[in-house]
């Protein structure tokens, strides 16, 4: 074979290597999920679909549910309207202290997680709400915010100044050109940008743990109680199931939004 | 005294160190066609942009009939604005763009209708209201726009460089497509150009920027056969330029370049220094057999042709050094005197104009 | 309108003020955190004594000196082991043609992204597990005869947090190596470099901003990690964040928490600093 062909197989190789690697515990975790024992073991001694039922019939499981989509649907939701009106103001003008308003709100992605639960949790408890829903919620949009600007950043560089003008010459008030000419320009970025931010808020583990009680625990915290206690598999369907319920979450949210414009950015842990 | 449809009052407007607009003044009568013309960075645009309200000025007034508008925002001016890329709102049909400005107006929904309806048929696009304007070609979307800014009943309307982006053959057809329904509707109209051959077919008048300051305002004509400095004389049109010594005999002006003396009456000079520039223009130059006693220029050697279907014209070397473009009809020019060839140039002096150095 | 300081219009205070309510929560929270980091600790209660420096210089004692150090040596290991695997990955995503190894690799490292910490770290805890699998799978080869332990080792945590690190990495990177012009490994390539040497001698050189800010970006991130090390290190093996959550729900002592978050708070953000330093001088050195 000539060299070059050889260094080609090499190459394939560690990339076939890699990707091995990477995708390994998912699908380590996903055959679990099928094994009939109770002993969390690989490979698994015989099939059954048991743990599913178990994972979606689990009280702790659903409540965490049930909270998770609360606190995510209002982090989100309410991050999606604050995200979106500060990226356009910070975008769009000048002003002083805008830097710093930018740089504050974009923080999140490089503070650690655990540091803003620390500090979150005692700020609560200064407030006197400690491990109460709306200081999760408050988290998360803190947390979510960074995404959904950036989203409008990005759609916004597909704006056309040129309209803004045009709108304004028309007669139309400045409110009346965000709402009538780059509102529905920017909906389709918008509505990529809401839904990955939804996905993080749903997911985000570290941050929650430290602000959330019995109570209030969204599912990612649920699920480290459970693995705590019992080590069989029911966990390893629930993440089957959400890794599936993410994926297929994202594929829609790429139809809105480029993935590829959005990953500029890091998730936080 | 009635009131002028738009006066620019001594208008400034700097970015950073730089005069982007200084101090421009200019008024324009009610129904008036006036295109603003100079190179790129003159200044036309942003003047434009201060007219509509764009760009805020550093100093001087902008009055529509008489009221200031100077502080006005651009939603608060009732000036129409066509731009250069058309702007048309992507997400809206072309009925609904044109509608636009009427609903800012609060026009009730039925009337509405009816003069979008009126406005797409004066633009020959009645049968597109429904169409998106990416579903429209370059030229219809331009038509769009016109349509879209003209239904507001504007007091002023405002075109920046509309045709750039447009076919060379279908520019010519929507220059008299704008003219036409210009006349027809009568409004004020501020057209931004680099342009000098469409400024000089559409416009009433046409005010020469350069360097953010006007040049030169005036109707075409005299703009071509009497411009008021070096850059209007060689902006416009095609000219030759004849650098040469000026003196003064009696009340009439000598100039002279190498063996070539040439008399020239004063009010078609203004000298003020010993060296100048003679402009003449290609059809005012006449090509002769050499030793022709008409030929005030001396002779000349062909050294290329230029040939444009109406006319060639001649590209030669005088003997002081001039190169000269003399303009001759039809093609025979081509055979009569090819490269090499000598000729007599005459240049009708009456039609020149002179600048010193 | 568009960047002009001179007419802001009148929605503008609206738009602004709850992003900025939003800032004050959080510049409130980092506060409270850095007023915490100088209280007294009362022993068994949530209650703070008085005002003291004790927790910065308890901080100094070797058992906590040796966990950042534990941390800033699985950062760096991590960080090095996920640039050595993620810039084939990167390079096979951005040179490759086929649409398939795009896809998958894309796959690879987009989902894990949102899926959550604990999903991620989790499935770990059955390939490492005694009976997981490479336990199993070095069983049925017949390598080995009883599982040994790779669960609670700082190897079972570096392994974790490397695949965990690869999609970052990789994103980083192949955004690098995309802005490389091809020209230039085509002109190496006629003047007569073989591919390995196009590789050493053009791409990674060009790359690297990217392998600089990638490598960077890692360390630093791995430094806040707390789901990887909590679940895979079992307690055994501590990350700055494992021992804040300890102490704060363990022992109550959330000033001397508060006073560990600060600390990798300003380790982090001074680690940035130093990568946004070396990114302008390489910038001005002339790479993008």
């Amino acid at each position: 074979m000539r060299p070059d062909g050889i260094l080609r197989l090499a190459f394939g190789a560690v990339v076939a290597a890699t990707l091995a690697f990477a995708l390994l515990p998912s699908v380590v975790v996903v055959i679990t999920a099928f094994g009939e024992k109770s002993l969390l073991m690989f490979p698994p001694d015989g099939l059954s679909t048991k743990w599913f039922v178990r994972a979606w019939t689990y009280e702790d499981f659903r409540s965490g549910i049930r909270n998770g989509l609360l606190v995510t649907a209002w982090a989100s939701g309410i991050a999606l309207v604050v995200g979106t009106l500060a990226a356009f103001a910070l975008e769009r003008f000048r002003f002083r202290g805008r830097d710093l308003l930018e740089a504050l709100l974009l923080s999140p992605l490089v503070i650690p997680h655990f540091t803003f639960g620390v500090g979150f949790l005692i700020l609560a408890s200064a407030a006197g709400m400690s491990r109460t829903y709306s200081v999760v919620v408050l988290c998360h949009v803190i947390l979510v915010l960074p995404f959904v600007m950036r989203s409008v950043y990005v759609s916004l560089k597909n704006v056309d100044p040129m309209l803004e003008r045009a709108a304004a010459s028309l007669g139309a008030r400045p409110l009346q050109v965000f709402l009538r000419v780059d509102l529905p320009l920017l909906a389709p970025g918008l509505a990529g940008g809401w839904l990955f931010a939804a996905i993080l808020s749903f997911n985000e583990f570290t941050a929650t743990l430290f602000v959330t009680g019995q109570r209030t625990q969204t599912l990612p915290v649920a699920m480290y109680t459970y693995v705590r206690e019992y080590a069989d598999p029911t966990m390893a369907a629930l993440s089957t199931m959400l890794i599936a319920a993410t994926a297929f979450a994202l594929a829609i949210a790429n139809r809105f939004l480029g993935l590829d414009r959005i990953l500029s950015i890091q998730a936080g842990h | 005294m009635e009131a002028h449809s738009l006066s620019i009052e001594r208008v400034a407007k700097s970015f950073g160190g730089t005069k982007a607009v200084a101090e421009v003044s200019l008024k324009v009568a009610k129904g008036e066609f006036v295109t603003l013309l100079g190179p790129s960075g003159c200044g036309k645009t942003t003047l434009l942009n201060l007219i509509a309200g764009f760009l805020e000025p550093d100093a001087g007034e902008i009055l529509i009939d008489g009221k200031s508008i100077t502080r006005l925002a651009p939603h608060e001016r009732n000036i129409g604005v066509v731009f250069q890329n058309y702007a048309l709102f992507p997400h809206m049909t072309v009925a609904e763009n044109v509608a636009f400005g009427l609903k800012m107006r609060k026009v009730p929904a039925r009337e509405i209708g009816a003069r979008v309806e009126e406005a797409l048929e004066t633009v020959r696009l009645g049968f597109a209201g429904q169409r998106r304007p990416r579903e429209l070609s370059g030229g219809q979307q331009q038509r769009v726009a016109l349509a879209r800014a003209l239904v507001i009943r504007p007091e002023l309307i405002l075109l920046d460089e509309p045709f750039s982006a447009i076919d060379k053959n279908l520019r010519a057809e929507m220059q008299v497509e704008l003219k036409r329904i210009q006349r027809a509707v009568g409004i004020t109209t501020i057209f931004v150009t680099h342009d000098q051959s469409e400024a000089l077919s559409l416009s009433d008048r046409i005010a020469v920027m350069a360097r953010g300051e006007v040049q030169q305002v005036s109707v075409p004509a005299e703009l071509y056969r009497r411009p008021a400095n070096h850059f209007v004389a060689s902006f416009i049109g095609e000219v030759n330029r004849l650098d040469c010594e000026v003196a003064r005999e009696g009340d009439e002006l000598v100039l002279r370049a190498g063996d070539v003396s040439l008399r020239l009456p004063p009010t078609r000079a203004q000298a003020t220094s010993d060296k100048g520039v003679l402009y003449v223009r290609p059809e005012a130059l006449v090509a002769r057999d050499p030793g022709d006693p008409e030929a005030n220029l001396g002779t000349a050697t062909v050294e290329a042709h230029v040939y444009q279907g109406t006319h060639v014209d001649i590209v030669a070397k005088a003997a002081n050094g001039w190169l000269l473009r003399v303009r001759h009809p039809g093609y025979e020019a081509l055979e009569r005197w090819p490269a090499g060839a000598t000729i007599g140039v005459q240049a009708r002096l009456a039609e020149a104009y002179l600048f010193s150095e | 309108m568009t960047g002009q300081a001179g007419r802001r219009p009148a929605y503008f205070p609206w738009f602004v003020a709850p992003a900025a309510i939003a800032a004050v929560v959080l510049a409130a929270a980092m506060a409270a955190l850095l007023q915490y980091a100088f209280r007294q600790h009362v022993p068994g209660s949530l209650q703070v004594g008085g005002f003291t420096l004790d927790n910065f210089g308890r901080m100094s004692s070797w058992v906590y000196l040796r966990v950042f150090a534990d941390s800033l040596l699985l950062s760096a290991c991590t960080a090095g082991f996920s640039l050595v695997l993620g810039y084939p990955l990167a390079l096979a995503l951005v040179r490759t043609r086929s649409a398939a190894l795009k896809s998958a690799i894309l796959i690879a490292t987009i989902i894990p992204l949102f899926t959550g910490d604990i999903v991620r770290t989790y499935s770990w805890l059955i390939v490492l597990g005694k009976n997981g699998f490479v336990n199993g799978s070095l069983k049925w080869l017949g390598l080995i005869e009883t599982p040994f332990e790779l669960l609670y080792t700082m190897t079972g945590v570096t392994l974790a947090l490397v695949q965990y690190s690869l999609p970052v990495m990789v994103i980083i990177l192949s955004a690098a190596i995309s802005h490389i012009n091809p020209d230039y490994e085509k002109a190496a390539a006629s003047l007569g470099a073989g591919p390995l040497a196009v590789l050493w001698k053009v791409t990674l050189p060009l790359s690297m901003p990217g392998i600089l800010s990638g490598t960077v970006t890692i360390f630093a991130w791995t430094l806040s990690a707390f789901a990887t090390p909590q679940l895979v290190g079992g307690g055994k093996v501590n990350m700055v964040s494992n021992l804040v959550y300890q102490l704060g729900f363990s022992n109550f002592d959330f000033p001397f928490a508060a006073t560990l978050s600060l600390v990798s708070l300003a380790l982090i953000f001074a680690i940035l600093s130093l990568l946004g330093l070396a990114t302008r001088r390489l910038e001005q050195a002339g790479f993008r």
